[in-house]
């Protein structure tokens, strides 16, 4: 089959430039974390601003008449400390959508033309191939890769997570790297194996998995640091580390996010392993053969269940269920990229020889 | 405790009743959190105290608490790592004589371990079983439960409502139970489940949570047994086809033959296919060179003897279904065509021979034929099938999958093949220790050249290819079950995290001015779509509106959500957002007053 050699040198253009401009948008999150001082937790440390003002009918009336106790009225108690250190919640509606501060406008705008230079980078492979572009191991670490960016942006826009970018984007940008210096395969088509609608449906939603759970891991990590970071304070100890959390929601702020994100891509992930059992049923005559690639989506599937029913247990909420969650991603991880260059089996798709 | 994760239900209790203290007082000294409880599922038996009956109490508790599941599904996921690492019996045979080959001393003890055959081991259906029991032993009880709640009406309203999570008041004009007449209106029609007393109305939603969550666990039982069906009822087989050949469905046509455990011969679908052509299609140019397009079998098949002859076009990724049975291309390789004359000139030997590829890329294939009927002596070759032939000195290649120059080179035995010995011999390899090696340079043929043996051991002639295809035949009566079963659970996951139980209560309380004053308070479990606050604030704003209402609060701790745990200590060490309001009341309570917020109303039940 021809491929459209112009189309996938336009591609690989396109590529490179979102890497630029995610680096750009690293550079952009940075200077917000290191200059924007007068901005510290924000939107954090006066969630009961953007409460009250999400809630101005209830409000309204009621001035002058008894307030709840405000973080002055429970001074001393360290359980009504930590509420009123303003727990908005991250469904706080808040009092802007908008990321504020100039570095931080600059930096989530660049990762939003980086995000639509990416999906371009991504459609215009799919066109020179004529086919769906996540068909080997570079095409997929650059399609979930672009997936984790747009679960940044969409958390950004509804839950105000503007304090990920840096974080989330510093993981895309590596393995964009190394996507395209090391793992770099040329257009092509599809081998016989791979030449089936179910690739669109199987492996479109394991790429949407991992970014969400890339997405989730970043976070998890943050909060094991940010909780680490909080217990030596706590305990007098210094924390090299503190002016970063202190421009970063509470630890348990950042456990909830994570949460949410395994949330949405446990049963995602589930769906693909489903669908993926159904297109082995028609490849290979079987829909589970402990293939390598299934025996680690297994694992993957199981150590995430783990941090489900972690998370419901008392005693291994907080960081023992985080722990359990960057185990998770680990076995993903060696499944998308160990499976694929150490391990030989049927999913030997990578185009790594 | 239960096996499941998420929430279980809220507690019941009846809120104003005696709690034992560390639960409900800020001042109680934190608990280790694990130690006490009651029915914890971790506490510690009293040996001296269990008869039989108490250690099986005991061990069942054991087994169905959520950490002997966690533990079990970590055992689980670490069981499954050496069926990744090491070959395996079932996936790939071969794979495992050659480890033996290369670690002759470790094989035998990973063998006697079952690392070679670890998703049929012993211990790795020891791990799932027992985590399915402690999925069952979790998930009947509290589908019961769930069943018996299902009549259950909402608990009475904690007395002060302000303590919630989201609470709202505001002052009407109306009499209280007008009021509260009015709350139950709007809250009924808006689906919630209703319980009315003296100066309060109780509404709960969202019991679809707990449905979705057992949904899930249950889904996942069957799933298990349907995956048990087909290894009870199913079979696996393989054959190897050559182009003009055909077969019928039975135990002694197929090569490999895998019955489940009630499967007998008589119970094969009689359907018979030949093998009309086969076609493959390669990359020819471009840096995928050698890589194929596509492969098409055609196929005539009979559903049963003397039906009507149906066509196909098998695929890889097109399976053809006959009779519920499917039929699937798994391989193809080249099958070249020999005619051997022995030494007393009689043909002995007049067919295709099947190949093995050894090199996937260009196909360059290994086979051996086997002439046991020769004079006077036994014949046996061993053969490189080059597909397209390229000079590269001494060395055998092939340069392209496709037979565009196909050569075969051979090297002929003669002696005793071992045939009779009575021990089976596998067609794809030659037993040399009766043989002798002829001395004869191994030139490869071109199609129509011949090879004269030495000593008038007689003559081989390479006549020209036939393509093969291997076919996987699976019957798999679990199959759709397994299917069903998968896809319940994705929904049940899907509604467990998408529902969000929650509570609202309303409280009416006449003031001295003959105005009323009303509460409104509200609880939810934290979930993934989250937005309880939402849902509260516009509940609080329609029943102000019913209750043409004035002087309007709000307090609302984080999202109004609570997040699930079973350990209601957990609320006094700070993790939870403690309700707004109870910290400083709360602080200067007295426990024996019970504060009227009773943060039972606000745990799970998982505890029990």
């Amino acid at each position: 089959m021809l491929v459209n050699t112009t189309l996938a040198d336009t591609s690989n253009g396109l590529l490179l430039s979102a890497v630029v401009l995610y680096a750009l948008a690293m550079l952009c999150y940075a200077g917000d974390l290191a200059f924007a001082r007068h901005r510290v937790m924000a939107g954090f440390a006066t969630a009961r601003v953007g409460q009250a003002a999400a809630v101005p009918e209830l409000v309204g009336a009621g001035a002058g008449a008894p307030v709840a106790p405000g973080p002055a009225a429970s001074a001393g108690d360290e359980s009504a400390g930590a509420v009123s250190a303003g727990d908005g919640g991250i469904d706080a509606p808040p009092a802007s959508r908008w990321p504020s501060g100039g570095w931080l406008r600059l930096g989530f705008g660049l990762t939003c033309v980086g995000a639509g230079v990416h999906v371009a980078a991504i459609l215009t492979r799919g066109l020179a191939e004529d086919r769906v572009p996540w068909g080997n191991m570079y095409e997929f670490i650059g399609a979930f890769t672009c997936m984790a960016v747009l679960v940044l942006i969409a958390a950004a826009a509804f839950y105000r997570a503007y304090y990920m970018g840096l974080f989330v984007l510093l993981p895309v940008v590596l393995a964009l790297g190394i996507d395209l210096t090391w793992i770099y395969t040329p257009a092509g088509s599809l081998v016989p194996a791979l030449q089936s609608y179910w690739i669109a449906i199987h492996v479109t939603a394991m790429i949407v998995a991992i970014g969400l759970f890339l997405f989730g891991a970043v976070v998890t990590t943050l909060y094991l640091l940010a909780d680490r970071s909080q217990r030596r304070l706590a305990a007098g100890q210094p924390s090299w580390s503190a002016g970063i959390w202190e421009r970063l929601p509470r630890p348990e702020i950042l456990d909830r996010l994570s949460y949410r994100s395994v949330l949405f891509g446990f049963p995602v992930w589930t769906f693909g392993v489903m669908a993926g059992a159904i297109w082995a049923d028609h490849a290979w005559g079987r829909y589970w053969g402990w293939d390598p690639k299934e025996t680690w989506s297994f694992i993957t599937w199981v150590v995430y269940a783990m941090f489900l029913h972690a998370r419901a247990t008392a005693g291994w909420r907080g960081r023992r269920a985080a722990w359990i969650h960057l185990a998770g991603f680990a076995c993903l991880m060696f499944n998308v990229i160990g499976v694929n260059l150490f391990i030989t089996g049927l999913h030997s798709y990578a185009g790594m020889s | 405790m239960t096996g499941l994760p998420a929430d279980g239900e809220f507690r019941e209790a009846a809120p104003d009743v005696a709690r034992p203290a560390g639960i409900a007082t800020a001042e109680a000294p934190a608990s280790t959190g694990d130690a006490g409880g009651p029915g914890r599922g971790t506490g510690r038996p009293m040996a001296a105290r269990l008869g039989p009956l108490g250690w099986l109490r005991w061990a069942w508790r054991q087994l169905t608490s959520m950490r002997t599941a966690l533990i079990l599904l970590f055992l689980l996921a670490l069981a499954s790592v050496p069926g990744s690492v090491l070959p395996q019996e079932g996936i790939d045979p071969a794979a495992v004589t050659q480890y033996y080959q290369s670690h002759p001393s470790l094989a035998p003890i990973l063998n006697h371990l079952s690392l070679f055959s670890v998703f049929a081991a012993p211990w790795f259906a020891a791990i799932y079983l027992l985590l399915f029991a402690s999925l069952a032993g979790c998930v009947l009880p509290r589908t019961f439960r769930l069943v018996g709640s299902a009549r259950q009406k909402p608990p009475r309203a904690p007395s002060n409502l302000r303590r919630l999570p989201a609470s709202a008041s505001y002052v009407t004009d109306l009499a209280p139970a007008a009021a509260l007449q009015k709350a139950s209106t709007l809250l009924g029609g808006r689906r919630f489940r209703l319980s009315e007393g003296d100066g309060w109305v109780s509404a709960e939603k969202g019991y679809l949570r707990e449905v979705g969550n057992l949904l899930f666990h249950i889904a996942l039982l069957a799933l298990l047994i349907s995956v048990g069906l087909g290894g009870i009822w199913g079979y696996k087989a393989n054959r190897l086809l050559i182009v003009g050949q055909g077969f019928a469905n039975t135990p002694t046509a197929l090569d490999v033959f895998h019955p489940g455990r009630l499967v007998s011969p008589s119970d094969l679908q009689p359907f018979a296919i030949n093998l009309l052509n086969f076609r493959a299609e390669y990359e020819t140019s471009g840096p995928e060179l050698d890589q194929p397009i596509t492969y098409d079998a055609g196929l005539s098949y009979t559903s049963q003897p003397g039906a009507r002859t149906q066509h196909y076009m098998l695929k890889v990724n097109h399976p053809l279904v006959v009779d519920s049975v499917s039929v699937y291309l798994i391989g193809h390789g080249y099958a070249p065509v020999f005619k051997v004359t022995d030494g007393t000139g009689k043909v002995r030997w007049d067919g295709p021979v099947p190949f093995i590829p050894v090199d996937q890329t260009t196909l360059t294939s290994e086979g051996v034929i086997k002439v046991p009927d020769a004079e006077p002596y036994q014949l046996g070759f061993a053969g490189v099938f080059l597909p397209t032939e390229v000079d590269s000195g001494n060395q055998l290649q092939s340069a392209f999958p496709a037979a565009l120059n196909p050569r075969v080179s051979l090297v002929a035995f003669k002696g005793n093949l071992g045939m009779n010995s009575g021990v089976p011999q596998s067609v794809y390899t030659l037993d040399t220790k009766g043989l002798s090696q002829l001395p004869i340079a191994a030139r490869p043929l071109a199609a129509g050249q011949s090879m004269k043996l030495p000593d008038g051991a007689g003559t081989i002639t390479y006549l020209g290819y036939q393509q093969w295809v291997s076919l996987a035949i699976t019957y798999d009566p679990g199959q759709l079950p397994a299917l069903v079963s998968g896809f319940t659970a994705l929904a049940g996951l899907i509604l467990s995290f998408l529902v969000r139980r929650r509570r609202v209560f309303v409280r009416a309380i006449a003031a001295p001015d003959g105005s009323t004053e009303v509460l409104v308070g509200g609880l939810a479990r934290s979930d993934a779509a989250g937005g309880f606050e939402t849902e509260f604030a516009e509940l609080a704003r329609q029943l102000r509106a019913e209750h043409d209402g004035r002087q309007m609060q709000a307090t609302q701790v984080g999202d109004g959500t609570v997040d699930e745990t079973e350990d209601p200590d957990e609320r006094e060490r700070g993790r939870l957002p403690v309700p707004a309001g109870s910290a400083a009341t709360v602080a200067s309570a007295n426990a024996d007053t019970a504060p009227a917020a009773n943060p039972e109303v606000l745990t799970s039940r998982e505890g029990e």
